[in-house]
């Protein structure tokens, strides 16, 4: 549990997607890929850009977050990127965080990003964000976004037969200290480093600059593995436990986006009805990174079916790499 | 503020083969940009030798480093809670969407860690990390001992960064704990200026000229007039603001300040920072540039480390940490020995 009593909460929240959407089954023949892999899925179609930058996407999101929180961008105090695809020009060595403080004007922000933890990553921003308003008086608001866009034809992810269908999007969402609601509990978060290199791109950076290799790879026998075990759910478990609850006292579970069965297999893994997974765009949206979690998160809002108290759970498994689960109380 | 988080223990790794500055001048382009201050960048550099690390990759520079820190803690990589890589330039593999985090867990055997890394603020890194590290440690109980590392390697032929400095291949690692008493870290301070962005950036494989022969797509690229026209008249006023925050927090003054660590960078940078503060020779750390040049974000670490065993850090000094970061931010740590 946190020592700090002070209270941070999810004021608001947003997505940016471009306009334009593909189906699966055009983004397999177009990467040569059998349709029938991909119809098992559960994804029909994705958003994806015509020229939109990822900054484009992101910065819509964060303007929209803030307007729906009420907060002016010369609030904002810390922005933190949760992005995991490659971004304009080469991460670490430049970053979006800055580009958008600039763009939305948020002159007394400082700027973090994290790497790594394919859609966990979300979560590693959820909490440390959480910590720093927790243990900063100085700290009041903080504003997550993400900008993610496909590697032209690398849309689909590929183990044995297609994992995912990648769309583009921009997330946000907006945290502020001594919120009244949507509370951020607690934290969990393993990582397995024995797993880096699971979800990674091969080329591009020192070790490669094949320009073929410059694309998403899954390494399949280790995703496989990584899936199968319960990595995800010694997670949720530690989380529950530390906050004396159990998962049928989870009243909506927000989970990544990637296909019907990685939906199945979280479900199963952390033994949730299916009523509790209450959110899911991946039928219209496809994998968006960790902005998975916020288009769910926004999903579940929209439904107005939650009331204060209740619990939410929002977790990934991290392609295997990173696993965790932030709890919520509305 | 204090954190109540203590530096448990610091080191580096520089790998062993140097080359020198004249030959790096010698195989690499060096831009003939007019530099904003009064200086021949080859000339006044002061900078005599670079370490190379060949084939050894950056995330081995940051292993090496991080075993160094962990023998001289004294502790079990088991007993690490949480690892940061705070590494400013490319690594192995393309970010956001991997680090060397991972890596390093696995390869230390942190398995109780949870590894992550946080991908901005430039040389500043360092600053943003502790800042986020303290934050991560004070919010959560379960959370007691963090290893914050970095790897840095540049393309072979990417050792220049004109107009400000020539960088040098190496790792470091420094380890945090809670309730440590020893130099307690007091405060942290961060400044980013967002429209300083892409002063200083990589292009990118996404990005490479079809003519780009040399790798460029992976070299530190600069946007000289912009870095002279927008960073040069804010530096000294950004580094006054973080410095003055980080002391306002604890409410102590500039001439409590026992000992400064600050970036290798140039002969020129280090004198307009002493004279724009007033800090006398003896007060602040400048004999690394000399040695090695400029290490990106390890800076802080490296030549906090060779302070302290040289012997310029005494008990009960108050040491101001601080740097700037390609062109768009600026850190400042005050740590209580």
């Amino acid at each position: 549990m946190n020592r700090s009593k002070i209270q941070v909460g999810v004021v608001g929240a947003a997505c940016g997607l471009p306009l334009a959407k593909q189906f699966s089954s055009d983004l397999a023949r177009a990467e040569s890929i059998s349709e029938d892999g991909v119809s098992g899925l559960g994804i029909e179609e994705v958003p994806v850009c015509r020229g939109e930058t990822a900054s484009a996407l992101a910065l819509a999101a964060a303007k929209e977050a803030l307007q729906r929180a009420a907060i002016d961008p010369l609030q904002v105090d810390v922005i933190v990127d949760y992005s995991i695809l490659p971004q304009e020009y080469l991460v670490p060595a430049w970053n979006m965080g800055n580009k958008l403080q600039h763009e939305l004007g948020a002159t007394k922000a400082f700027t973090v990003g994290f790497s790594g933890g394919a859609s966990a990553n979300v979560l590693m921003a959820l909490s440390s964000a959480t910590a720093m308003l927790q243990t900063d008086g100085k700290l009041k608001t903080a504003l997550l976004v993400a900008g993610d866009v496909a590697i032209p034809g690398n849309r689909i992810l590929q183990t044995k037969s297609p994992l995912t269908v990648l769309g583009d999007s921009g997330g946000a969402m907006v945290l502020r200290r001594d919120a009244e609601r949507v509370i951020v509990v607690d934290a969990e978060i393993k990582t397995r480093g024995e797993n880096h290199d699971v979800y990674y791109i091969p080329a591009g950076a020192l070790a490669n600059d094949d320009p073929e290799q410059y694309r998403i790879t899954v390494d399949a026998a280790r995703y496989d593995a990584a899936l199968a075990s319960n990595h995800l759910q010694d997670a949720v478990k530690a989380l529950l436990a530390r906050n004396g609850l159990s998962i049928q006292e989870i009243s909506c579970a927000i989970l990544p986006n990637l296909s019907r069965a990685h939906h199945a297999r979280l479900q199963e893994m952390l033994g949730l009805a299916p009523a509790q997974v209450c959110a899911c765009k991946l039928r219209d949206h496809g994998h968006l990174q960790g902005t998975d979690l916020v288009v769910n998160y926004l999903a579940m809002t929209d439904k107005n079916a939650l009331k204060p108290g209740d619990y939410v759970l929002v977790a990934s498994d991290g392609m295997g790499t990173m696993s965790g689960a932030v709890l919520l109380r509305y | 503020m204090d954190t109540g988080i203590g530096i448990l223990a610091a080191s580096y790794y520089l790998p062993p083969n140097r080359k020198p500055v004249a030959d790096i001048f010698r195989d690499e382009e060096i831009p003939q940009e007019k530099l904003a201050a009064d200086v021949d960048f080859q000339r006044d550099i002061g900078i005599e030798a670079v370490h190379v690390s060949g084939e050894v990759s950056a995330a081995s520079l940051a292993v090496e480093a991080s075993r160094r820190a962990i023998a001289k803690a004294g502790m079990d990589a088991n007993d690490i809670d949480l690892i940061f890589d705070f590494t400013s330039i490319p690594e192995e593999y393309v970010a956001p969407t991997w680090s060397a985090a991972g890596l390093v867990q696995n390869e230390l055997g942190a398995t109780r860690a949870l590894a992550t890394a946080v991908n901005t603020g430039g040389c500043a890194s360092y600053h943003t990390t502790l800042r986020v590290a303290c934050a991560m440690l004070a919010a959560n109980d379960r959370y007691q001992t963090a290893l914050l590392f970095a790897g840095d390697k540049v393309p072979e032929l990417n050792h220049t960064y004109y107009p400000i400095t020539v960088i040098c291949d190496g790792g470091s690692a420094v380890i945090l704990k809670k309730g440590y008493d020893k130099r307690r870290i007091l405060s942290v301070e961060v400044a980013t200026a967002g429209k300083l962005h892409d002063v200083w950036y990589i292009p990118g494989l996404h990005n490479r000229d079809a003519n780009d022969s040399k790798g460029k797509w992976l070299h530190m690229t600069a946007d000289v007039p912009k870095f002279n026209k927008e960073v040069i008249p804010i530096n000294l006023f950004m580094f006054r603001k973080v410095m003055r925050d980080a002391l306002a927090r604890i409410g102590r003054k500039q001439h409590e300040i026992s000992y400064y660590v600050y970036p290798t960078f140039s002969t020129w940078d280090q004198k307009a920072f002493c004279n724009a503060f007033m800090i006398p020779p003896e007060k602040i750390f400048t004999d690394g540039l000399q040695r090695h040049g400029h290490l990106q974000e390890t800076d802080m670490v490296l030549d906090y480390v060779d302070a302290m065993d040289e012997g310029h850090i005494k008990d009960g000094d108050l040491v101001m940490l601080t740097t700037n970061g390609a062109g768009f931010s600026w850190g400042a740590a005050l740590i209580q020995h």
